[in-house]
C-alpha cells in the first residue's frame, strides 16, 4: 500500500535532515494527536474500564469477571472462538497445507480439512449452547441478530448493485441521472429515513406497507412491532400442521428486523453500485472485444470477464458491508419500537443500552472488547476464505 | 527521489477518464435497452418512494395522513412553519450548520497537513505512524464511544466537562484517518519537480503546500469537503451522548426528540425530517458529479 522509499543510509544527521523531520511531526501532529486521544487510547481504556466494577463511578478491580458474565462460561466461549479459528485452520488444510502433492497425501488433506471443518461447526454450537446458558443473553441474543442482519443485507445489497451497476454501463442515456438517485439514500440523514420508514412500516392498516399488501390481496402486517420469527410470520399454519417447531437461531429473523434489514438494503445498494459502476469502468474493453471474437455470448463474458476482474471490488464492499453491519446504530435505534424493545436490539443497540439505559458503564466496556475481537476474527476469516479466490494482478 | 509505482497509479487516472468520456458514442436507441430501462425505472422508483412519501405526508392535513392519501388535496405548506416554530428547528439548523462548518475547517486543515506529510517529506516512523492512523478506519465506533464520553466529562483527563459544549461536538472529528489517506494519494502524483523548484526560490513546506499544493488539489479537497460535510451533518449518536440540553443539539437529535414530541401528527414529523433531508440533499444535488465521482475513486483505492 505506501510506497515505500528505501531511506538513504548515512553516517550522521545533517542539521537540516533534522529540521525536515521537525517539519514532518509537526505536520502530522494535529491529526495524529486528535486521532490517538478519541480513536486509539480509547480502545486501552475500554478494556481498562472491563476490568473493573463500574457503574457511572469507578469501582473495585474485579479482573475478568465483566468477561464471564456476558459469556457465561469459559469453556463455552473457548469452543465458540476456537470453533471460529478452527474455520480458518480447516481451509487452510483443504487448500494450501499440501498444494504440492496431487495424490493420496493431498487426498488425505482434504479430508482431514473437511474433519476440521465438521468439528469446528460441532465446536462453535456446543459452545454457543454452554455460552447462552449462562450468559448475557441480552447481548448474545444482540449478537445472532447481528448475523441475521449482516447475512440478509449484504449479499442481497451486492447482487441489487452488481444488476445496476451492469445495466448502467450499457451507456443508456440518462445514466447519470439514475445513478444520483440510486446513491441518494446513501446521503440521507439517517434519523431522517429512519423516521420515514418508521411511518411506511408502521402497523397501522393505512400506512403504505399495508396498504401495498392489501391491494396484493395479502393479510396486513404488524412490521415494526412484529416480533415473532419470519418462519411463523411466514409458514405458521404450516408448520403448526406439520408439527414441525423451529427455535432459537433456526427460526429465522423477527419481521422486525427485516424491516430494518429492507433499510439497511435501501440504504447501501445505491453506494455500491457506484462503485461497482467505477470497478466496471477500469476493466480493459479490449478483453470483452477479445472474447466476442472468440465466440463467447453476453452471459459467457459476464461471468468469465466481469465476475472474476469485479471481485477485488466484490471483496472491498463485503468486508464494509459487514463492518458495516456492526457499527449500524442510528436507523436501528431510531426504528425500534417502544413495545418490542430488543426485536431489533443488534449488538451495538445492546451495547448503548447497557451504558446509557442500565448505566453498567463496565458491562458494556466488556461487551465492546467482544464485539471488537469479533470482527477483527471475521476480517481474518474474510481475508483468509474470500481474500483468496479474488483474482488480483 | 522518485515514488515510482504510486506516481504511476495515480498519474493516468484523469486523461483517461476524460478520454473516454469524449469517445463516447452518440446515443442510440434501441429496443433491446428497453427491458434494461424498465429495471431501472422501477428500481429507481423504489429507492425514491421513501423521499416521495415524506414529501407528501409533510404537505398534509392530519386528517388526510390517516385516510390513505397518495397526494395533499392543497398543499399545506404551512406544516413546515408549524414544525420549524414547535420543535425548535432554527436553533437545531443553526447549531448543525456550526458544527459542520468547524468539523470541516478542522478536517482539512489537519488532513492536508498530514496528509502532505505522509506523501512529502520523509521522516523516521513516516510508513508506521501512517499505518497506524490508517488501521484506526477498522475500530467500531461502539468500542470507543464509551471513553470517549467520560473523557469528554472529564473523568479521564481532568479537563473539566465538555458535556453541552461547542468543543465536545467538534473537536473529536477533527481528522480522519481516511481523509489524511486520499490527500496523501493526491499529493504522492503531484510531480517532485515543483517542489524542487519552489525549494530553490527559497520555499520550505508550508509555503509551498500553501501557494502551490492546495490550488492544484481542487478535486481532493471537494472530496474530502463533500464526505466530511455529509457524515458531520448525519453524525447521530455522539451528539445525542454529549448534549443533554437543547444548547447545542444539532438537527438529526432535534428530529429524534421531534418523533416523540409529534407523537400522532405526522405530518409535521415529515416536515422536520424534510428540513432535515435539504441542506444534504441540496448540497447533493449542486455538486453531484463531484460527489459521486469522488466517492467511486476515493472507495476504490480503499
Amino acid at each position: 500500500m505506501p510506497a515505500t522509499t528505501p531511506a538513504i543510509r548515512r553516517p550522521r544527521v545533517s542539521a537540516s535532515a533534522r529540521r525536515e523531520w521537525l517539519t514532518g511531526y509537526l505536520f502530522v501532529l494535529p491529526a495524529a494527536l486528535i486521532i490517538a486521544v478519541f480513536g486509539i487510547f480509547p480502545i486501552g481504556y475500554a478494556i481498562y474500564m472491563s476490568l473493573h466494577r463500574w457503574r457511572i463511578r469507578k469501582g473495585a478491580f474485579v479482573g475478568l469477571d465483566n468477561y464471564l458474565s456476558v459469556v457465561g462460561d469459559w469453556w463455552g466461549a473457548l469452543a465458540f472462538f476456537g470453533g471460529l479459528l478452527l474455520i480458518i485452520a480447516a481451509h487452510w488444510l483443504w487448500v494450501d497445507a499440501f498444494r504440492r502433492d496431487d495424490g493420496t497425501v493431498a487426498l488425505a488433506g482434504r479430508l482431514l480439512g473437511a474433519l476440521v471443518l465438521l468439528g469446528s461447526g460441532v465446536a462453535v454450537s456446543l459452545g454457543w449452547r454452554l455460552m447462552t446458558a449462562e450468559g448475557d443473553r441480552r447481548f448474545l441474543q444482540g449478537l445472532t441478530r447481528t448475523v441475521y442482519y449482516g447475512f440478509g443485507s449484504v449479499p442481497v445489497q451486492i447482487v441489487l448493485a452488481l444488476v445496476i451497476a451492469t445495466l448502467l454501463f450499457q451507456k443508456l442515456r440518462g445514466q447519470e441521472l439514475f445513478r444520483m438517485l440510486y446513491f441518494l439514500p446513501y446521503v440521507t440523514p439517517a434519523v431522517a429515513a429512519a423516521a420515514v420508514f418508521r411511518n411506511i412500516f408502521s402497523p397501522r392498516p393505512e400506512r403504505p406497507a399495508n396498504t401495498v399488501l392489501e391491494w396484493l390481496g395479502l393479510p396486513t402486517q404488524q412490521w415494526l412491532f412484529e416480533t415473532r420469527p419470519m418462519s411463523q410470520v411466514l409458514f405458521g399454519g404450516l408448520l403448526d400442521r406439520l408439527g414441525i417447531e423451529l427455535s432459537g437461531f433456526w427460526a429465522g429473523p423477527s419481521l422486525a428486523l427485516v424491516t430494518v434489514i429492507v433499510f439497511g438494503v435501501w440504504t447501501y445498494t445505491g453506494y455500491n453500485a457506484v462503485i461497482f459502476l467505477a470497478g466496471l469502468g477500469n476493466i480493459p474493453k479490449q478483453l470483452y472485444e477479445a472474447a466476442a471474437i472468440d465466440g463467447a455470448t453476453r452471459v459467457q463474458q459476464f461471468r468469465h470477464i466481469t465476475v472474476p476482474l469485479l471481485s477485488p471490488v466484490t471483496f472491498y464492499l463485503t468486508v464494509l458491508g459487514f463492518i458495516g453491519t456492526f457499527q449500524a446504530f442510528t436507523h436501528i435505534y431510531v426504528m425500534r419500537a417502544p413495545n418490542t424493545r430488543d426485536a431489533v436490539d443488534t449488538a451495538s443497540i445492546v451495547i448503548f443500552d447497557t451504558f446509557y439505559g442500565r448505566n453498567n458503564f463496565s458491562l458494556a466496556a466488556a461487551q465492546s472488547v467482544i464485539l471488537f475481537a469479533i470482527i477483527l476474527i471475521l476480517t481474518l476469516l474474510q481475508n483468509r476464505l474470500i481474500g483468496r479466490r479474488v483474482f488480483s494482478d | 527521489m522518485t515514488e515510482p509505482a504510486a506516481v504511476r497509479r495515480q498519474a493516468p487516472a484523469e486523461p483517461v477518464r476524460a478520454k473516454a468520456a469524449a469517445a463516447r458514442e452518440p446515443y442510440e436507441f434501441r429496443l433491446a435497452h428497453l427491458p434494461a430501462y424498465l429495471a431501472l425505472v422501477v428500481g429507481a422508483v423504489v429507492s425514491m418512494s421513501p423521499f416521495l412519501y415524506m414529501v407528501s405526508t409533510s404537505l398534509m392535513t392530519l386528517g388526510e395522513t390517516i385516510n390513505r392519501r397518495l397526494l395533499p388535496a392543497t398543499p399545506q405548506w404551512v406544516n413546515y412553519r408549524t414544525a420549524w416554530s414547535e420543535a425548535d428547528f432554527a436553533l437545531y439548523f443553526r447549531n448543525s450548520v456550526i458544527i459542520t462548518a468547524l468539523v470541516i475547517v478542522g478536517v482539512l486543515v489537519t488532513c492536508t497537513l498530514a496528509g502532505y506529510a505522509f506523501a512529502r517529506i520523509r521522516f523516521p516512523g513516516r510508513e508506521t505512524i501512517f499505518l497506524v492512523l490508517l488501521a484506526t478506519l477498522m475500530i467500531p465506533g461502539t468500542v470507543t464511544f464509551l471513553p470517549n464520553f467520560l473523557m469528554v466529562r472529564g473523568e479521564v483527563i481532568p479537563w473539566g466537562s465538555w458535556l453541552n459544549t461547542l468543543p465536545a461536538l467538534t473537536v473529536p472529528f477533527m481528522s480522519t484517518a481516511f481523509v489524511i489517506f486520499l490527500f496523501r494519494q493526491f499529493f504522492l502524483g503531484i510531480p517532485h519537480e515543483l517542489y524542487d523548484a519552489a525549494r530553490i526560490d527559497g520555499a520550505g513546506h508550508l509555503r509551498f503546500l500553501t501557494a502551490v499544493v492546495v490550488p492544484m488539489s481542487k478535486p481532493v479537497i471537494m472530496t474530502a469537503t463533500l464526505l466530511t460535510f455529509v457524515s458531520s451533518w448525519n453524525e447521530f449518536l455522539w451528539p445525542l451522548l454529549v448534549t443533554t440540553t437543547p444548547k447545542w443539539r444539532p438537527l438529526g437529535v432535534g428530529l429524534y426528540t421531534f418523533i416523540s414530541e409529534a407523537g400522532p401528527q405526522t405530518h409535521l414529523l415529515m416536515a422536520g425530517a424534510v428540513i432535515t433531508v435539504l441542506p444534504v440533499l441540496l448540497v447533493y444535488f449542486l455538486t453531484q458529479k463531484q460527489f459521486t465521482e469522488g466517492i467511486a475513486t476515493s472507495g476504490l483505492k480503499g
